[in-house]
């Protein structure tokens, strides 16, 4: 049985990240029997909110994987303008190569085969310390993080305190 | 009137094979709309376009739903009417809030009840069920992952030491299948629990100011 493309790239990324991990961030496959599927911990960005975290999110392939992006969602309460409530993350990195049809993003933003697992959980990583207000995904928090910062930091350190179990 | 005696046999000819070409096309025709709905008159083709419209309607909601669990059913039915259906308009209004509560008098229909959305229905609604309870059974990382052990086991004095010693261990890339899944579960393990030693001395630095404050 040869494995196909997405697998020997997905082991690969995935050995990469092991070998050099980059600074909070865990990431891998749950198991290698399924190299589609990827559970990772994203450490929440110094001087934000969201400081002091770890924050699981779930990684899925495509079969087409590195020509499709796969999608991510936070397994736990992240309440951030760019994430649906549901935990889907919301990035243009995420979105299929090619143009916007919205043109609100430019194509070398968007996914292609040169982008990477690691790529994708800095550019989540500086999305939590910095939101997108141009698209947001949770219109309660893009609404209150615009309107009343204070109250929605106070917010975020609740729940990630909350989620280490404090 | 000889003419008269050519033309008659042929003009009766001629009306037998239309009549029969009509009757050909008739029959067939009627023939297979009976198959589809069997007692149905002119508006079976009517009928045919309802259902067709409805299932839009239904996959347009659902699709809308997917975007916005937050969003009822309601309101997306009233705002795809109010606006000729259009999937990416109401998309664009519920994302800049626009939407508008749907008047009482507005009695959305039901969704579809063929066996197939039956089935659907009831899987997302255990979907839905279980996750506010997993949610509510794993509240945290630390019952996440089944770290309560750990965290009490390994105690601050010696967490400094076994830090220093397993995380240059923990870094490499093993050649053995099994050790990578552990040593991958291990990282994990470890990054949790530093991270919530963290901040369980942040929130005692805290506590601690606030007492000195106050006692000030």
């Amino acid at each position: 049985m040869s494995i196909n493309v997405a697998q020997r790239r997905l082991l690969q990324e995935y050995r990469s990240l092991t070998n050099n991990p980059p600074e909070g961030i865990t990431a891998g496959p749950i198991s290698e029997d399924d190299l589609l599927h990827w559970e990772c911990l994203i450490q929440g960005p110094e001087g934000t909110p969201f400081e002091g975290g770890v924050f699981p999110a779930e990684l899925k392939f495509p079969n087409d994987y590195p020509h499709m992006p796969p999608s991510m969602k936070f397994l736990g309460d992240v309440f951030h303008p760019n994430v649906y409530p549901s935990g889907l993350v919301c990035i243009s990195i995420l979105h299929p190569p090619g143009d916007d049809p919205n043109h609100y993003e430019k194509a070398s933003e968007r996914w292609s085969p040169i982008q990477s697992v690691e790529k994708i959980l800095l550019s989540v990583m500086s999305m939590l310390a910095e939101p997108n207000d141009e698209s947001p995904a949770n219109v309660e928090a893009a609404k209150m993080w615009r309107e009343r910062r204070s109250e929605y930091e106070a917010r975020v350190k609740t729940s990630v305190r909350a989620s280490l179990g404090l | 009137m000889a003419e008269e005696e050519i033309n008659l046999p042929s003009l009766v000819i001629v009306l037998l094979i239309t009549g029969l070409a009509v009757r050909y096309f008739f029959f067939s025709g009627n023939a297979s709309r009976a198959n589809r709905q069997p007692g149905g008159t002119g508006g079976v083709t009517l009928e045919e376009l309802q259902r067709r419209r409805e299932r839009e309607r239904e996959a347009a909601v659902e699709t809308v739903q997917q975007m916005f669990p937050q969003v009822d059913r309601r309101t997306i039915l009233w705002d795809l009417q109010r606006h000729g259906g259009n999937l990416q308009a109401t998309t664009e209004r519920i994302l800049a809030g626009r939407t508008e509560t749907p008047p009482i008098t507005f009695q959305p229909p039901p969704p579809p009840t063929s066996p197939e959305t039956i089935a659907a229905a009831q899987q997302s609604a255990t979907a839905a069920a279980n996750k506010p309870a997993e949610m509510k059974t794993h509240p945290d990382l630390i019952t996440r992952y089944n770290l309560k052990d750990k965290l009490a086991s390994a105690g601050p004095s010696d967490d400094a030491g076994a830090a220093a010693g397993a995380a240059p261990k923990i870094g490499g890339w093993s050649s053995n299948r099994e050790e990578r899944q552990s040593l991958l579960q291990k990282r994990r393990d470890q990054m949790i629990i530093e991270a919530r030693r963290k901040m369980e001395a942040k929130i005692a630095a805290e506590k601690a100011a606030a007492a000195g404050a106050s006692s000030n």
